[in-house]
């Protein structure tokens, strides 16, 4: 008598993980980041529809980093900026490619006022992308946006500092840090370190990276010696320097 | 039934109207002024300006040379406008069919109401019909504080000259032409540079331009002259389109029982927004507000309102803005009536939703609702969309515009003036210890400065009318030594360092 066992492959058994998960990898829109990050991602690329957390010690580069994966996903919709203040400035970002044309601000100073905002932000299929600085939230609420996501294939993207609670159901967990750049370059350029400190279905990773003209590209850090003393560019030079 | 035109003329509108909204200006002398080539001109005055010698048509310069206290009041024609409509509303009282004549005037048409007014200033023989209607509605006018000319006759075109230039009030129609020969050629409503031509070859009276042969009148003056003829005289039709007020947007249901539940009230609201969007796609507007009034049995009202961003007819838009509202609605005892209103609405463009090609359109609708949704729980104020302004001045560059304001365009800004992501208002004292540009303090932290670009010379601008109190402040960027980078300026006398913004 001959036993046939079936033995499932590989490739099934991770299919039926992805089911458990809910996130079918081949059926995603994704953005692309940088060639050699999305290479280390399992979905070649930043997946659309879904909640990224993004964490600075400044506020800032979170922004800018988040900001310019929004402005490259397809689509006229506006993006919608959600925060308690009204410190958001989007004439910074336009070294980043993102026009101050497109945002849609809503302030909302009480935590469930932005709470709900987001969610209703998240639901709506005409919004492009949801940027939003969320100081505490919980995983029921993070559970439910990315639910909501996944339905309208809007992207949210939760901003916070160091200090604010981990949004636990995000798809990708980022931390961005700055950090010094050559010398002789412009302040329109950005040097950052990413951290992927989670990401569902693949691994954690670190990468440094420079924004200059008008997309990421790999960058070796500085040694602290090479940094150097202090040195002053002028206003003047910069202006030449724009043309 | 042969159609009895009521004409009414107010000689003085406009001087009526101030003279009756504040009445100490009787006894002063004013007068209403108009724009003309760039220069104020008299367009009406009161009693003292017209016994000191000014008329209609000098201009203001020259008037105040005449009487140099004058009070000079610019013309409100819409203000004039809201009086005459009142007026015609008014006068709905004589007749239904009144119309304004959109010039000066007011035209009712009296055919078969008049027998029903009795003129009692006349005690001894109470007379009935067209004089005693006439009698009352110029002296109720009168009472009101406005001056007023009437005429009754067989044809719009003779009552409007008749009450302007005529002498008797009420003339058949068999008088009519008898009436009119006399009257100037003003009278018939002709374009004001026809009658200066008719002036110039001596036709000053109606009588001598009937006298001319048809043929070359039509040749010279046009086709228009001979229309304005023909209706004064009754050989051509002239028809009134009278005024109606605008109904009310209103949707009652009253329920044989009275529900309780969310899900009934919702039943029914859906069935008085079908109303009032139908009624409101004929009129081509969209509703701006809208009250829902819950009467429930027990002799209270619970109401629920919303407002919207931009006009709005769809009803599933406006279903989804009153759900937000309706889990505050008390029911009590129950609703036995239900009354939705719309008390603001704005004209809106009719569009074929339903076409699978306008599936844009429909998209746009869902983030209107989105949009609506968002202001009705937060305000309108808070959700808004930038603006940017030509203005160097990092506080006056971004406006915050609220969605509902009409959108104007952005300055385009120049690539080289790097700003920060957050912007820190107002700015945060720094501290400097060292020599500048070397290392600053905040809050206790110490950064040290490795790369600085600047300064950005901003001044506060001499001309502006808030102009601030300092005079300059120099921006500059910073990078620290572990890569974060700020946007710090410093202050011009005394010197003081602060931070602006946090760049990326």
């Amino acid at each position: 008598m001959l036993i046939v066992v079936v033995m499932p492959t590989l490739s099934q058994l991770r299919e039926q993980i992805e089911c458990l998960e809910g996130v079918q990898r081949r059926r995603l829109r994704t953005v692309p980041i940088c060639g050699y990050i999305d290479k280390a991602l399992p979905y070649n690329g930043l997946p659309l529809g879904c909640i990224h957390e993004m964490k600075a010690r400044h506020l800032a580069g979170a922004i800018a980093f988040a900001a310019l994966l929004a402005a490259r996903i397809p689509g006229e919709g506006p993006l919608l900026f959600a925060a308690p203040d009204r410190s958001f400035y989007p004439l910074g970002l336009l070294p980043y490619a993102c026009q101050p044309e497109r945002w849609l601000h809503v302030t909302a100073r009480r935590p469930e006022d932005l709470i709900w905002t987001v969610s209703e932000a998240v639901r709506c299929p005409r919004i492009n992308a949801v940027l939003a600085i969320m100081p505490k939230t919980d995983f029921t609420f993070c559970r439910r946006l990315q639910l909501a996501a996944e339905s309208s294939g809007t992207t949210g993207f939760l901003l916070g500092n160091a200090s604010s609670a981990p949004a636990s159901s995000a798809i990708t967990r980022w931390r961005v840090s700055s950090v010094n750049g050559p010398p002789g370059r412009g302040f329109d350029e950005a040097f950052w370190e990413l951290e992927l400190s989670y990401c569902r279905g693949g691994r954690p990773g670190k990468w440094t990276v420079a924004w200059r003209s008008g997309g990421l590209e790999r960058f070796r850090p500085l040694s602290p010696a090479s940094i150097g003393p202090a040195r002053q560019d002028t206003f003047e030079a910069a202006r030449a320097k724009a043309g | 039934m042969q159609p009895r035109m009521l004409c009414l003329y107010f000689p003085g509108l406009a001087v009526d109207r101030l003279e009756r909204e504040k009445p100490e200006r009787r006894g002063t002398p004013f007068a209403v002024t108009q724009e003309l080539n760039g220069h104020p001109h008299i367009a009406a005055v009161n009693l003292p300006a017209r016994q000191a010698g000014i008329r209609p048509g000098m201009r203001l310069a020259d008037a105040r040379t005449l009487l140099p206290g004058l009070d000079a009041i610019p013309d409100d024609p819409e203000a004039n406008r809201g009086v005459k409509r009142r007026f015609v509303e008014w006068c709905n009282r004589y007749s239904p069919l009144v119309a304004d004549d959109n010039s000066g005037g007011i035209v009712i048409n009296i055919a078969g109401c008049a027998h029903l007014f009795v003129d009692r200033m006349v005690e001894r023989k109470a007379s009935r019909g067209e004089a005693a209607l006439l009698q009352d509605v110029q002296a109720r006018i009168r009472r009101s504080g406005y001056r007023v000319r009437g005429a009754i006759a067989g044809t719009l075109g003779a009552a409007w000259a008749l009450a302007r230039y005529g002498k008797k009030a009420i003339v058949s129609r068999e008088e009519t032409p008898a009436a009119l020969d006399p009257l100037p050629v003003e009278a018939l409503r002709l374009p004001g540079e026809i009658t200066l031509e008719l002036r110039r070859v001596g036709i000053t009276h109606i009588a001598l331009l009937r006298r001319i042969p048809r043929q070359s009148l039509a040749v010279r003056y046009g086709p228009g002259i001979l229309l304005r003829l023909d209706q004064a005289y009754g050989n051509a039709e002239e028809p009134l389109v009278p005024y109606r007020p605008p109904t009310p947007h209103r949707a009652i249901r009253t329920l044989a029982e009275p529900v309780a539940t969310l899900g009934s009230v919702q039943y029914v609201l859906l069935d008085l927004l079908k109303e009032i969007c139908n009624r409101l796609e004929k009129e081509h507007t969209g509703a701006r507000r809208l009250n829902l009034d819950c009467y429930r049995v027990d002799g209270t009202v619970s109401s629920c309102r919303i407002g919207t961003s931009r006009p709005v007819r769809s009803i599933t838009h406006l279903m989804r803005l009153f759900q937000e509202k309706l889990s505050g609605l008390d029911a009590g005892f129950g609703i036995e009536t239900l009354v939705l209103s719309v008390p603001s609405f704005d004209e809106l463009d009719s569009g074929q939703l339903n076409l699978p090609e306008f599936e844009a359109d429909r998209e746009d609708t869902e983030l209107d609702g989105f949009v609506d949704r968002l202001g009705m729980r937060l305000g309108f104020d808070k959700v808004c969309r930038f603006r940017i302004h030509e203005d160097f001045l990092p506080e006056r560059a971004v406006e915050f515009r609220p969605v509902t304001a009409e959108e104007r365009s952005s300055a385009s800004w120049p690539a080289y003036r790097i700003r920060p992501v957050c912007f820190i208002d107002p700015p945060a004292r720094i501290e400097v210890p060292g020599a500048p540009l070397s290392e600053f303090r905040l809050g206790g932290e110490r950064h040290r400065i490795v790369r600085a670009e600047g300064p950005e010379r901003l001044t506060a601008g001499w001309w502006r009318d808030d102009s601030p109190s300092w005079k300059f402040r120099d921006y500059y960027r910073v990078e620290d030594d572990r890569g974060a980078r700020f946007w710090i300026f410093r202050e011009s006398d005394p010197a003081r360092w602060y931070l602006r913004g946090h760049l990326p």
